[in-house]
């Protein structure tokens, strides 16, 4: 029944939306391998729910009109509203500051000082004590913010 | 002329840290979220194993018997049946239902749809449709016999269906397919 071609299209993008939110956010500019096994095969699998035994044309433009309605609209709320961008993309969250790190956050992000020093490094700053700031950025990047010279002389 | 674009004065709207970087932190709901990502963890685990014991189809749980009171007629069958995944659906016949080299077989419409009746193994040598629902006639030697119909459900529910032996109680029974 077409219902259920459409109400299947809307599951599988909500749930899509909810297990990549879930597995959560991994510090880097770029995709690793091994997250791309787990998109792609996340994708794929989804899609044999999605599409099941109806392989029309119409089956595929209908699936993918609703995918694209889906996102237009959280999209619209994520704008309209700061609680659902919350909850879509998460918030910063404070890795390092002035010489602590966030202990917490850290590992329930299960990210390392290595990740953090990682970011470092490509910013030019030589050990963990040229950073005063360091935020997991809520698209997965750690931003790094330096420590002034006069700050370090001052510490 | 153009219209001049739209604007709006830059405000203090991100919150600052130790009131000197605007980051927008809000820890306290990242701790709500870390508590619920915990709870989906369990959540997910626990379908899983609902999974593994057939509790989806496919599984144990899922696996069931029923029989006429002096065994005459036998059924195995899924009580929890995944739509659009074939199962097998297994009649098992004593000496009782074999008549004159003969067994007939009734089943209700219900097999046919909307649980999705596929093939009969072995074929009927007759196929009589009436009472809602069919009677297959197989040609057959001694007990034990047994006929198979593959079904593969199209429709998520509870779905009810009859078979019976003729002059033998009826097996009712239910079905709940999942999607």
């Amino acid at each position: 029944m077409a219902i259920f071609v459409i109400l299947r299209a809307v599951f599988g993008y909500l749930f899509l939306v909810l297990m990549v939110r879930i597995v959560g956010r991994r510090p880097g500019k770029q995709l690793t391998p091994f997250e791309f096994v787990l998109i792609f095969y996340l994708g794929g699998l989804t899609l044999t729910g999605m599409v099941g035994n109806e392989v029309s044309l119409t089956n595929a433009v209908t699936q993918i009109i609703t995918v694209a309605l889906c996102h237009y609209i959280l999209a619209a709320l994520r704008y309209r509203f700061d609680a659902v961008a919350q909850l879509l993309d998460g918030t910063p969250l404070i890795l390092l500051e002035h010489n602590a790190w966030r202990a917490e956050t850290l590992a329930q992000m299960r990210i390392q000082d290595d990740d953090v020093m990682d970011m470092a490094r490509a910013q030019g700053i030589k050990d963990l004590s040229g950073i005063d700031t360091a935020v997991l950025e809520a698209f997965g990047e750690i931003t790094i913010i330096k420590r002034d010279d006069n700050d370090a002389e001052e510490r | 002329m153009p219209a001049p674009p739209f604007l709006t004065p830059v405000e203090d709207s991100v919150p600052k840290v130790n009131n000197e970087i605007a980051i927008g932190e809000n820890l306290d709901f990242q701790r709500k979220w870390w508590r619920l990502e915990r709870a989906v963890w369990s959540l997910f685990l626990l379908i899983l194993i609902c999974d593994l014991l057939g509790l989806f189809g496919r599984g144990w749980l899922s696996k069931a018997t029923r029989a006429t009171p002096d065994n005459t007629l036998k059924l195995d069958y899924e009580r929890i049946e995944r739509a659009d995944t074939p199962s097998i659906m297994t009649f098992h016949f004593g000496p009782n239902a074999i008549h004159n080299g003969r067994i007939q077989l009734y089943v209700s419409e219900s097999i046919t749809r909307p649980l999705g009746a596929q093939r009969i193994a072995p074929e009927p040598l007759i196929s009589a449709v009436g009472d809602a629902g069919n009677t297959y006639t197989f040609a057959a030697t001694n007990a034990p016999a047994t006929v198979q119909i593959e079904l593969e459900p199209s429709f998520p529910g509870a779905h009810d269906f009859t078979v019976q032996v003729p002059n033998e109680p009826p097996i009712n029974a239910k079905v709940f397919v999942v999607p």
